[in-house]
């Protein structure tokens, strides 16, 4: 037990609290070996086990098999060019924000809009890409009149996920830029070299870490993803996620799912590796929080400005323009066909679609405290207490999150499908997989703020140890608030909007409006899809607005984490 | 080996004036109209508090920031608006900005390699560097491996390795510790006369300004206030700012009651205090005379002003006292203490003045008395 503050008390104190943390540390245990330990378990011994033989037969069978390996090398081919070029969309982004010297205000506006895709159900930009590049799309039909134009491929998913997923590299880019000292530009300068030279030689070296880093973040996104190649990639192009999720549904075969699911995790696992062997810890840079240097840079030409500002601009505005496309869908009769105004979708999705819109709320409603709770329970047991098994707990808790969502979904699937612990088909199944999945980013916000509440209080600590009741209460119950907040925001808006994992999950009695959306796509019911993922994202920026301002009232300005959602 | 090159250059800065725009407390003049002539071959130190525009300055002879008007001209050539890395310029960071992913060898190389020198020559010229500033040998060390020291070490080899017309330091000091720092500004002065080569040298040490330089440009509201060698301002400041910010002060105040050739005799508080001066006071105007600590001297009793000390601070090589006089209290120091006495707070005091050596300022700013 650490001495920590907040852990000391009397000695008649200490008893029931260690009463206290023994039964929490009990009952955290028991949920992730139940939820995540127990599933993969079962997906392990599904794919490996026959008849109480180990085998890899099935395995062999799928890796002969041509249409697996195919899948596998264009999940490979897509990840990776959706890992290169989004890299480089988002490096030209973070450039442009940190050094064409953007008003406050731009910068702040490309912020919020390259926000947008990353709150938004992952069927947006795909939906939008079918508006506009379909059969019957504004630009292919409309504008270029070409009949019958062939969208999908891997063209238009390698498209449409680089513009869903370069806000990551985006994100993770920025601040790393950021915090570079303009001296090193300067001293570039000051021995003859030009603006390109310096940012060939010297800036562009100094971000190789967080480059690969970016690199690898969005490989394992586009690996991962499953919404958007199940719309854009057609029959010709099969990625991993998709394959599986046919064999499962189309040809109930859960074995081969299963395998194929689990072949995703050589990369997947190749993925983690090379981030922890040759990203972390290797940064010359370290991010303070605020900007290196007060003076202005002078990294860019006007022209070279002209040039990456256009760029930004014209990528923001397409994704305005896709966005405004998916409204304007919501709102007409029939898209490509018939333009007159209406509110019909509005009303089919809250009737019909009625039912969708309750389980989801209700799952994302009773989902968000529950999986705030478990993050800061979880992050506070791993960051402040010492116990037998607690770097197990960190990675177990980790599990679900950095695993893909299909092998989630099937090891679910499989788990919880027959007694003695038949979830199928239940409410509780959706919530404890959006909760185990998406709590990690509350985890490692509580670790993080935990660090830094240790930093406060060893400065204070003579004073503050003397009652470390009221130290607990007063200061670091509202010091870890904000960990909460950006637990309940990422499970709530992952509860709105994601798919991979449930789309194994639901039933009759529970449906998701991102399932439905799936739906009405298949269906080519394009009007409800657009107004059911209108709805999604109002209600995700509306929430997610709404924890921000609880979270900017309660916490100190130095503590603050990122938005929630980010 | 003083080898007063031909290439030695002079820096001229002409009405140059910087304004910032700043978002809330909008324009800021960080320099104002701001003229200096900087002579070939010659230290030139711009000393000043933060914020008084010394750093601005620097980095408009760099080239890293244009002035908002004005003319910088290197010897003959304007390069008001030519960039940085056109100048050929050496410059010395205050956080040394070398280049933590590159060895020792590259980032003295750096800018050789920028001019697209030969392999040899490179070779030649960063192992001549290396061995300008006693780092023979580290070449293959990286920046990470080295001390604070060091690393300033190669900051100064990597400025001075692509042989500039201009070397130029932004507090390049500030970050060691003070041993350090003592020995380090003896190898950069050494290293400047050597090479020959016109340098600017910004601090808001006033002892390293006063060791280091040639010239010493005391700067103040983004002016220059006064420019000289250290002695002349130490000795002849031409405000009480440039008295006060260059070592501890006296300003005297008096009545001139008296002027006879080069001679002024002031009132102070009754007492007459005749001195040699060449400042133009007229018979009734108030003055202050700038008298340093050192050159007042304690005596039990005599001829001088009568006063009370109020403190005494016993340093062994010296004793500082406060000793009040009227209405005045003045900072006296007292080399080699055990030579004479040692006087005790409380105890009455005869303050000696000097007869010559004094700077007296006119009455025109003598409302500013609350120096030390």
């Amino acid at each position: 037990m650490t001495p920590g503050p907040g852990m000391v008390g009397g000695a008649a104190a200490a008893r029931p609290r260690r009463l206290m943390r023994t039964a929490g540390l009990s009952v955290i245990w028991l949920v992730l070996l139940l939820f995540i330990v127990y599933p993969l378990l079962i997906l392990l011994s599904r794919a490996f086990f026959d008849g109480g033989h180990l085998t890899f037969d099935a395995l062999f069978a799928t890796l002969k098999s041509p249409s697996s390996l195919r899948a596998l090398g264009n999940s490979l081919l897509l990840a990776l060019m959706v890992g290169v070029v989004g890299t480089l969309v988002g490096l030209l982004f973070a450039f442009t924000v940190d050094r064409a010297r953007l008003g406050s205000r731009t910068a702040r506006l490309i912020d919020a809009l390259t926000f947008l895709p990353l709150i938004s159900p992952p069927f947006t930009t795909s939906i939008a890409f079918v508006f506009s590049f379909g059969p019957r799309g504004l630009i292919t039909h409309d504008l270029l009149g070409l009949k019958n134009a062939q969208m999908y491929g891997l063209t238009s998913t390698f498209a449409a996920e680089t513009l869903t997923y370069f806000p990551i590299a985006y994100l993770a880019l920025r601040p790393m830029l950021a915090s570079i000292s303009s001296n090193f530009e300067e001293a570039s300068f000051s021995l003859g070299g030009s603006r390109w030279h310096a940012f060939r030689t010297v800036t562009l070296p100094l971000i190789i870490p967080a480059l690969a880093n970016a690199f690898l973040l969005l490989f394992g996104c586009s690996l991962a993803d499953f919404a958007t190649p199940l719309i854009l990639a057609g029959s010709d192009f099969s990625v991993l996620p998709t394959e599986a999720y046919l064999q499962i549904t189309g040809m109930f075969d859960l074995k081969s799912g299963a395998i194929l699911s689990l072949l995703l995790l050589v990369p997947a696992g190749l993925v983690f590796y090379a981030q922890e062997r040759f990203v972390a810890g290797r940064s010359y840079v370290t991010v303070t929080g605020k900007a290196a240097t007060a003076t202005e840079r002078n990294s860019v030409s006007s022209s070279a400005r002209i040039a990456l500002l256009t760029f930004c601009i014209l990528t923001v505005a397409l994704i305005l323009y896709f966005y405004a496309l998916l409204f304007y869908a919501s709102v007409v009769l029939a898209f490509g066909a018939n333009y007159t105004l209406t509110l019909e979708h509005y009303r089919v999705i809250f009737t019909e679609g009625l039912p969708a819109i309750k389980d989801t709320l209700f799952v994302a409603a009773v989902g968000m405290p529950l999986g705030g709770l478990y993050g800061i329970l979880v992050g506070y047991l791993v960051g402040r207490t010492k116990f037998v098994g607690r770097r197990a707990m960190e990675l177990i808790s980790m599990l679900n999150y950095a695993l893909p969502g299909t092998i989630v979904g099937i090891a679910y699937l499989l788990a919880f499908n027959d007694k003695p612990l038949a979830l199928t088909g239940t409410a509780t199944i959706l919530i404890a997989c959006y909760i185990f999945r998406y709590s990690p980013t509350g985890i490692r916000t509580t670790i993080a703020l935990l660090q830094q509440i240790d930093k406060i209080l060893e400065e204070d600590s003579a004073s503050l140890r003397a009652n470390s009741f009221v130290t607990f209460r007063r200061v670091m119950l509202p010091l870890i608030l904000p960990a909460f907040f950006a637990g309940l925001g990422v499970v709530f808006i992952r509860s709105m909007t994601a798919i991979s994992a449930t789309i194994f999950l639901v039933s009759i009695n529970w449906s998701l409006i991102t399932v439905k959306i799936l739906e009405n796509m298949t269906e080519v019911a394009l009007g409800p899809a657009a107004a059911f993922s209108v709805f999604v994202i109002v209600v995700v920026l509306v929430v997610t607005g709404l924890l921000n301002t609880v979270l900017r009232r309660m916490t100190a300005p130095s503590l603050r984490v990122s938005r929630i959602g980010t | 080996m003083i080898s007063m090159a031909a290439s030695s250059l002079e820096i001229t800065l002409v009405g140059v004036s910087t304004v910032f725009h700043h978002r809330r407390r909008g324009d800021i003049t960080a320099v104002k109209n701001l003229d200096l002539h900087i002579h070939p071959g010659e230290f030139l130190t711009l000393l000043g508090a933060s914020g008084c525009g010394k750093t601005t300055t620097l980095r408009m002879i760099a080239g890293f920031q244009p002035p908002s008007s004005g003319q910088i001209r290197f010897g003959g050539e304007d390069v008001t608006h030519l960039a940085a890395n056109q100048r050929d310029i050496g410059f010395v960071f205050q956080n040394y900005a070398l280049f933590p992913h590159l060895s020792v060898f590259e980032n003295v190389a750096y800018g050789l390699r920028v001019k697209r020198r030969s392999t040899s020559d490179i070779e030649s010229s960063v192992a001549q560097g290396l061995r300008q500033v006693g780092l023979q040998g580290l070449g293959d060390r990286m920046i990470s491996e080295l001390s604070g020291g060091q690393q300033q070490r190669v900051a100064l080899a990597r400025a001075i390795a692509i042989k500039p017309r201009v070397l130029l330091f932004d507090e390049p000091l500030s970050n060691l510790d003070a041993q350090l720092r003592v020995q380090m500004r003896g190898e950069i002065a050494r290293l400047q006369k050597e090479l020959a080569i016109t340098t600017v040298y910004v601090t808001h040490d006033q002892e390293e300004a006063m060791a280091i330089s040639d010239r010493i440009a005391i700067m103040n509201e983004g002016q220059i206030v006064q420019i000289g060698k250290a002695e002349e301002l130490y000795q002849r400041p031409v405000s009480p700012f440039v008295a006060g910010f260059l070592g501890n002060t006296n300003m005297i105040r008096g009545r001139v009651v008296a002027m006879q050739a080069d001679r002024a005799t002031l009132d102070i508080a009754g007492y007459r205090w005749t001195l040699v001066t060449t400042a133009p006071v007229k018979i009734g105007d108030m003055c202050d005379a700038v008298v340093r600590p050192e050159a007042l001297v304690l005596t039990r009793d005599g001829d001088g002003l009568k006063g009370v000390v109020e403190s005494r601070v016993y340093l062994g090589a010296k004793a500082e006292y406060l000793v009040r006089v009227g209405d005045q209290v003045f900072q006296v120091v007292q080399w080699n203490p055990v030579a004479g006495e040692l006087f005790k707070a409380g105890q009455g005091v005869c303050v000696t003045l000097p007869a010559a050596g004094v700077q007296l300022l006119g009455a025109h700013i003598s409302s500013d008395r609350s120096l030390d």
